[in-house]
């Protein structure tokens, strides 16, 4: 007889179920009530569209011949003043010409049609790359922060508390709408580099708390064994406690970060076309609400959790000497 | 090798002042070994932490091969190049493999090459009897094991004399006797060594002079032989009727 009972999971797991469902059923018969009509087929036109571009004659002339090729149509035309002629390319199943036409300058022939990217794609390149910049400035600001505030100098540590503090205890809300109309408008920076600037303040005064909880909590034997060799104190750090720090404190880091990509939907506020900004545009012209803000939550969710597998892999890569 | 005139640490907080070391003064000769022994609490561990300037002790002075420590002219970091020392807690960079211990400080102090880092890291590495776990991280190996690898670490940098802050305290007592191995050979070679330890047969086999010390004050001090069979001081009696 063992210890260990091995009771029935299975029912657990049917409960779980019949939850979710209940909750599905209850957002469906949610929306039922509001009269809402649900339009999922107009999301996918704003990742990606195809986009027509009208095909013009150049001049006033005749059309010479049509030449089919396959999907594609060359139109050679000739100019009725005289003079060399033309090739017009469009796509054979929008062509409005046929051979001997007469046709006038601006007059349109056919449309090609080429992909684009919607504004939802565009929102969350701006989300991404505003969130990578300001995490890896954050991460500098962290890391030297983080050293001051342990530093022996009283002038750089009282700095850094100054800051740490001003950052923690303020709303990151009112920090962008500083950041953006005082500094902004002072030093006179665009929406965007203000924007990363608030966002990369914020996240470095959290980054600094963390790293500095991280050195501290290298036992002190490692810097005695360090200096007892003949490190000076940079050696010591460099070699020693901050590749063991680091490794403690990316957890919370990736936290911290995770976090950023959600906050960096704030300066939204300050016209940058981020994701949300983006969602709320398109909710504008489509009137597709519910599902919008569905999509771009997904979205966030996408590369939040993207982001913490790869950090659960750079985590289990350290732990190699555990 | 190692002059400390007068030397004086106190430890304060909580209220409390605490003269860790209290006005000791000794040297020890070049090529000698010296054990100091003592109830916990003594200050034997602080007085050998002062020794490589570990501890910022408060008045004194500690002149090592002729270099006093505290002056102001003096680059600590070189006298401590020269200064090996050995912990109880071993001390190991866990996030490094053995080779890469003993290797890293000669590489970042030394600014030696990597290659003769490597065979000066291997060649004490066999002498300590551990060469085959060169590329494991420090957690894989015993503690034996690992307090053979923080001597060689210590070793590689050429030092004049090793400090030793109770090496074996913190080892299982099967594992003791392979440390103490390696001590004794380092001793034979003609190291000058300063021991803080609770091995009284080290002490009595290997070193030329015992130092006694209680309350942060040299009691004692005096040849091993002499000592252990006819301690003066009646707090060292007392100490050696507990321990033997």
């Amino acid at each position: 007889m063992s210890l260990k009972r091995r009771s029935a999971q299975w029912p657990w797991h049917g409960l779980l179920v019949v939850i979710l469902l209940g909750l599905a059923i209850g957002l469906w018969m949610a929306t039922k009530q509001v009269n809402y009509e649900w339009r999922w087929e107009r999301v996918p036109q704003y990742f990606a569209y195809h986009d027509e571009v009208a095909q013009t004659a150049p001049f006033t002339g005749r059309i010479v011949k049509v030449h089919p090729d396959g999907a594609y149509s060359q139109v050679e035309m000739i100019p009725d003043a005289g003079g060399s002629r033309a090739i017009i390319t469009v796509e054979t199943d929008t062509l409005r010409v046929a051979d001997g036409a007469q046709v006038t300058e601006d007059q349109e022939i056919g449309v090609t049609r080429h992909w684009r990217v919607g504004p939802l794609t565009e929102g969350l390149w701006v989300t991404i790359w505003i969130s990578f910049a300001s995490g890896f400035i954050g991460l500098i600001i962290g890391l030297v922060t983080g050293l001051c505030r342990i530093s022996k100098n009283p002038a750089l540590r009282g700095l850094a508390v100054l800051y740490i503090e001003l950052i923690r205890g303020t709303p990151l809300l009112v920090q962008i709408f500083i950041f953006y109309f005082f500094i902004g408008t002072v030093l006179n920076l665009d929406r965007t580099v203000a924007g990363i600037g608030a966002l990369s303040l914020f996240v470095g005064a959290y980054t600094a708390e963390i790293i500095r909880a991280g050195i501290q909590s290298i036992p002190k034997g490692q810097t005695e064994a360090a200096r007892s060799l003949g490190m000076s104190t940079a050696e010591t750090m460099i070699h020693i406690v901050l590749p063991q720090a680091f490794k403690r404190v990316l957890p919370p880091l990736a936290g911290q970060f995770i976090s950023l990509i959600k906050d960096s939907s704030l300066v939204s506020v300050i016209a940058i076309t981020d994701l949300t900004k983006s969602g709320r545009e398109i909710i504008t012209s489509s009137f597709a609400t519910f599902e919008i803000w569905f999509t771009v939550a997904l979205l966030y969710l996408l590369i939040t959790s993207v982001l913490s597998q790869l950090l659960f892999w750079l985590e289990r890569r350290f732990a190699r000497s555990d | 090798m190692i002059e400390v005139k007068n030397l004086l640490k106190i430890f304060e907080g909580r209220g409390q002042v605490v003269r860790a070391v209290d006005d000791v003064s000794t040297q020890v000769a070049k090529g000698e070994v010296v054990v100091v022994i003592g109830p916990s609490g003594s200050g034997k561990s602080t007085f050998l932490r002062c020794l490589n300037g570990l501890e910022e002790f408060d008045d004194g002075q500690v002149i090592i091969d002729g270099i006093d420590i505290a002056s102001s002219a003096t680059n600590l970091n070189a006298v401590r190049r020269e200064v090996g020392m050995v912990f109880q807690h071993f001390n190991l960079f866990p996030h490094k493999t053995v080779l890469e211990n003993v290797t890293l400080a000669q590489r970042v102090v030394r600014k030696r090459k990597a290659a003769e880092a490597k065979d000066k890291a291997m060649a004490l590495l066999t002498k300590v009897g551990i060469a085959e776990k060169a590329n494991e991280y420090p957690s894989r190996l015993s503690g034996g094991q690992q307090q053979r690898v923080a001597i060689a670490r210590a070793l590689a940098m050429d030092p004049k004399v090793m400090l030793f802050d109770e090496p074996t305290s913190a080892l299982d007592p099967e594992m003791v006797g392979e440390v103490l191995d390696v001590m004794k050979q380092l001793a034979r070679e003609g190291m000058t060594m300063a021991v803080v330890t609770h091995e009284m047969g080290f002490a009595r086999e290997v070193a030329q002079r015992v130092l006694f010390m209680d309350v942060g004050k040299v009691l004692e001090d005096a040849p091993p032989a002499e000592f252990f069979t006819a301690p003066k001081e009646p707090r060292a009696q007392a100490f050696l009727k507990q321990v033997l």
